[in-house]
């Protein structure tokens, strides 16, 4: 007997996916505010990187003749209580908050991803203790943390890019070893071995895709507070300790007692610190919304 | 539900103990001598010698630790190398001032997030939802210190509608009985005293509770959101029931569950963020306690400082916890 | 006159990806009393039209662009949201899917029945307690004042669905909309709770709307049924002829591909071909066309409307002589329908126009 005739004809899909980072892309492109921000990253990271050649005096020289100018001409955000360009200081000022606060993300990253992935992997008893570990690191609540640590270690750029490395570590290691946990079990893994992937295939194909996505958005968005959190530490007096550079928090601070008389000093190393925080917010909610479409805004 | 409590104070008290010891250890492994960090200038060899008698340095590792255990667990916390007070005393003084801030913080973050919140959910991406998410977006990208500096020079310099430092004008003269600004304020009997310390307390606590305004917020709107496209919201809407009844007694009462998780968390936010804020404002509390116990080399009052702000962190978000669970009937009755 | 009246209803979903084109001129009648099944698979608009009835649909993306409503004469879709309201829970009724999350989690079954009962008739707590307390006894709840105070994750599935249909009866509306009550539960649940919905809607003078993809469902349970396709009602009758004599490929084809135990050893399962259809495309013809055997060249071009199978004058809309009416150019015969398949000799299923000018 012959079955039915009928030829099943498939509408395609609107549009083929091609790959999960191209989707990504994609959709983060098109989306303004993440550009916005990805614009605000741009210019603060060409006048940290550009800012030997573009600042047009030396941050550390100034004449107290000078000083307290309120914007003009020849200073276009005035001078200091010492004379030296403000501008000037705002520009290498973003030297430091970028490399401390992009190499404090990275030791982050790098203990909490650690210690994330052996509790993760191994489990049980080293699971419990390592995590132990976390919850002793997250009772500290915020900078408290970071301030204890450069207490301890002393004031110092890497001090710093390590205090607040170690205080971003338990995130990082929540995610990660939330995600190899829940994708050991998660039901495309277990039927990918059930198709016979062999356990690296398993690992690199489909488990470290999806546990690498939420550790990119969390680490964007934690540049931006480690931008606020190094100006934190320099506000409060223990940032690098160098007189001689210009950080944005500790310009806050030399100048906070002038904010009746100058208080462009204030505003303007502080609206830098808002734009680069607002920027690495932007693209991280960006990323965050185009690497999981799943998510409902 | 009872077994659900024990549960959470025993799992807190190692993390305790964890911290305990890195603590410990945090003053025995200063660089160099212990005694010449914290003495510093001040360095004699007769000081010297008397540290290491009170914090016993000469004797073998755990003994110091246990000492140092049983003085924390007789309430005995270490005494101040700056003015030689014991740490209990000074923080039972100037506590009572940061609890004061960071309730001030707490109020306003809540009780313009919430409502905030459901605004923004109710007409999701509207003109309200987009001008909410960049008032979350700039809460979360202004340092407290950048907010306080800011208000400052709009309302105190330029406007002069609230004063910019300090939490009470000292030439009112308040006598301190309890410590909290406003009610010594109030038991001094003096209106404008109470009127004046409420004004100096309304541009900290906004510039503390920025952060949190934008978390709590946030969430709130998300759980709203969430809520509303649930079944048994749908279920409330087909049985003919009030919008405004749906509201509250359908979508709140299950919107409430994840937000008291957040403020709960929040409250480490306020305490971290405490210390910056009494830098700004030269509030007399705990937090600008620490960044002048660091800059004097005080360290045993560092020390048991943390310790203390890590007890509180974990208490609060135990009693959140445990009124999580008593919010939730599936945890309550199971 | 009839109780429910809808008349070339069209709904539709204003998305991102495009408009969803849920309802595309449905129409049908229900009488006083009487029990309608509702039959299709997911994303024929079954569910949707009775969200649309009750003004129920997701808003701001679901919105009615045509057609009428009427209940008791009156026109739902022009009524505003305070009057639809009134009719809500005590005039029309609507039991969902999974009772898990149709209930309140936070709420006690004590609270959300006298809830329902105090929106719309003034008694005092004490009164619409005994209420509940009457309706949960009602539905074969044990010890229902005890059990008032317990929360929904306290009952099983098979209870919670009890509660529900406790809580729709509890103001004695008129209709009732169930739509997949019994999907979420256990098979042996199942014919309990269609039982107690038969003879509570009988009881009560109910009128029932019955939402499922199971034909297995309606049988002995509905009165009339209507079969729908990709928004559109493709066949309507009494259920009995339904099972009888049916005229449309896809009802044919869903008779078919049920497994039975009553089949003969050997019988063969016949899947429709292909996938539903993506309804931000309408096509211009059937719907259907794309899976269809029995497709000629108009069904590519033309979309059938509903006409009786056999020509007649006086068409009955409801009641146990409803007309049988399908909307198919080629409708099988009662052999083909018997047998699964066309058995005509040499029939060749039309091709897709647009696929053969490649």
């Amino acid at each position: 007997m012959t079955g039915p005739v009928a030829s099943a004809v498939v509408r395609a899909a609107p549009r083929a996916s091609r790959g999960l980072w191209r989707d990504a892309l994609r959709r983060l492109v098109r989306n303004g505010p993440a550009m916005l921000g990805l614009v605000f990253i741009v210019i603060f990271v060409l006048g940290a990187v550009l800012a030997p050649l573009i600042a047009p005096y030396d941050p550390t020289i100034g004449s107290i003749v000078q000083g307290k100018q309120p914007p003009n001409m020849t200073h276009i955000m005035g001078t200091d209580l010492l004379g030296r360009d403000e501008f000037t200081r705002v520009l290498y000022g973003a030297r430091i908050s970028l490399t401390v606060g992009t190499v404090a993300v990275f030791f982050g990253l790098l203990f909490g991803c650690l210690i994330g992935a052996i509790a993760g992997g191994a489990g049980g008893a080293i699971d419990g203790l390592l995590m132990r570990f976390i919850d002793v690191l997250l009772a500290v609540p915020g900078i408290l943390l970071a301030i204890g640590i450069v207490a301890w270690l002393g004031q110092g750029q890497i001090q710093i890019m390590l205090a607040v490395g170690i205080s971003y570590a338990p995130i990082f290691a929540r995610l990660l070893r939330g995600s190899l946990l829940a994708l050991r079990e998660s039901d495309y893994v277990i039927a990918a071995r059930s198709m016979g992937a062999s356990p690296a295939r398993i690992l690199l194909r489909h488990m470290l895709p999806n546990a690498l996505t939420p550790l990119i958005v969390q680490a964007t968005l934690a540049a931006a507070t480690a931008i606020i959190d190094v100006a934190g530490l320099g506000f409060l007096g223990l940032g690098p300790g160098d007189p001689r550079v210009a950080e944005w928090g500790e310009m806050l601070t030399d100048s906070a007692r002038f904010l009746q008389s100058a208080p462009y000093l204030i505003f303007f190393p502080g609206a830098a610190i808002v734009i680069s925080a607002i920027g690495f917010n932007l693209l991280g909610d960006g990323l965050r919304e185009a690497l999981d479409p799943r998510l409902k805004r | 539900m009872l077994r659900f409590v024990v549960r959470r104070v025993l799992g807190a008290i190692p993390v305790l103990f964890g911290l305990s010891v890195i603590l410990f250890l945090f003053l025995r492994l200063l660089p160099g001598d212990p005694a010449i960090a914290i003495l510093g200038q001040h360095a004699t060899p007769q000081l010297i010698a008397q540290i290491h008698e009170t914090l016993g340095l000469d004797k073998p590792l755990y003994v110091q630790y246990l000492d140092y255990l049983a003085n924390l667990l007789q309430g005995n916390f270490g005494a101040s190398i700056i003015d030689s007070r014991t740490v209990v005393d000074t923080f039972l003084q100037r506590f009572p001032v940061t609890v004061e801030l960071t309730i001030g913080a707490l109020i306003f973050a809540v009780g313009l997030g919430i409502p905030l919140g459901r605004l923004a959910a109710r007409h999701p991406n509207g003109w309200i939802d987009g001008l909410v998410t960049v008032i979350s977006l700039f809460g979360i990208s202004i340092p407290i210190f950048v907010l306080g500096y800011t208000m400052v020079y709009i309302f105190g310099v330029q406007l002069h509608w609230l004063p910019a430092l300090g939490s009470i004008d000292p030439r009112l003269g308040v006598t301190a009985v309890t410590h909290f600004p406003i009610v010594d304020a109030i038991l001094s009997g003096k209106p404008n005293a109470v009127i004046d310390s409420i004004s100096h307390l309304i541009l900290p606590a906004i510039a503390l509770g920025s952060i949190p305004l934008a978390t709590v917020t946030r969430i709130t709107r998300a759980a709203v959101i969430d809520v509303s496209n649930e079944d048994y919201v749908r279920t409330a809407r087909a049985k003919g029931l009030t919008q405004s009844r749906v509201d509250d007694r359908h979508i709140m009462r299950n919107a409430w569950l994840p937000v008291t998780t957040v403020i709960g968390l929040q409250v480490g936010s306020l305490l971290a963020g405490a210390v910056l804020t009494e830098t700004v404002f030269t509030w007399n509390g705990v937090g600008s306690w620490v960044v002048s116990s660091i800059q004097n080399h005080d360290y045993i009052v560092v020390q048991s400082l943390i310790l203390i702000f890590a007890t509180i962190f974990l208490v609060v978000n135990l009693i959140v916890d445990i009124g999580y669970a008593f919010l939730n009937p599936r945890i309550r009755y199971s | 006159m009839a109780l429910l009246s809808v008349r070339d209803l069209v709904v539709r979903f204003r998305t991102h990806d495009g408009t969803v084109n849920a309802v595309n001129g449905v129409s049908f009648d229900l009488d006083e009393g009487e029990t309608l099944g509702l039959v299709g698979e997911s994303g024929c608009g079954k569910s949707v039209t009775n969200l649309a009835v009750m003004r129920l649909l997701p808003s701001p993306a679901g919105r009615i662009e045509g057609g009428h409503v009427y209940f008791e004469s009156e026109d739902l879709v022009g009524l505003d949201e305070s009057e639809m309201r009134e009719l809500r829970g005590k005039e029309i009724a609507m039991i969902f899917q999974d009772p898990m999350t149709s209930l309140n989690p936070v709420l006690t079954i004590e609270e959300q029945m006298v809830e329902t009962i105090k929106a719309h008739k003034k008694v005092s707590n004490k009164e619409a307690r005994a209420r509940a307390v009457e309706l949960l006894a009602m539905v074969g709840m044990a010890s229902p004042e005890k059990r008032l105070r317990d929360f929904p994750h306290q009952f099983s599935g098979g209870m919670r669905q009890r509660v529900m249909i406790a809580m729709a009866l509890a103001l004695e509306p008129k209709l009732l909309i169930a739509d997949e009550p019994t999907t979420a539960l256990d098979v042996t649940i199942q014919a309990q709770v269609l039982e107690l919905l038969s003879r509570l809607a009988a009881d009560h003078g109910t009128a029932v709307i019955l939402i499922t993809h199971d034909l297995g469902v309606v049988a002995g349970m509905t009165r009339r049924t209507n079969v729908m396709y990709a928004g559109f009602v493709v066949e309507s009758a009494t259920t009995a002829d339904l099972f009888a004599r049916p005229s449309h490929p896809y009802t044919v084809g869903l008779l078919h591909s049920m497994p039975r135990l009553d089949a003969e050893p050997g019988e063969l399962l016949i899947p429709i071909e292909g996938t539903p259809p993506d309804l931000r495309v309408m096509p211009a013809g059937c719907p259907f066309a794309p899976r269809c055997a029995w497709r000629v060249p108009q069904c590519w071009t033309e979309n059938p409307t509903l006409e009786p199978i056999t020509a007649t004058a006086d068409v009955q809309m409801t009641g146990p002589n409803a007309t049988h009416r399908a909307a198919c150019w080629n409708r099988p015969t009662a052999e083909e329908a018997a047998a699964g398949w066309p058995l005509r000799a040499g029939f060749v299923a039309a091709q897709d126009p647009s696929e053969a000018s490649r």
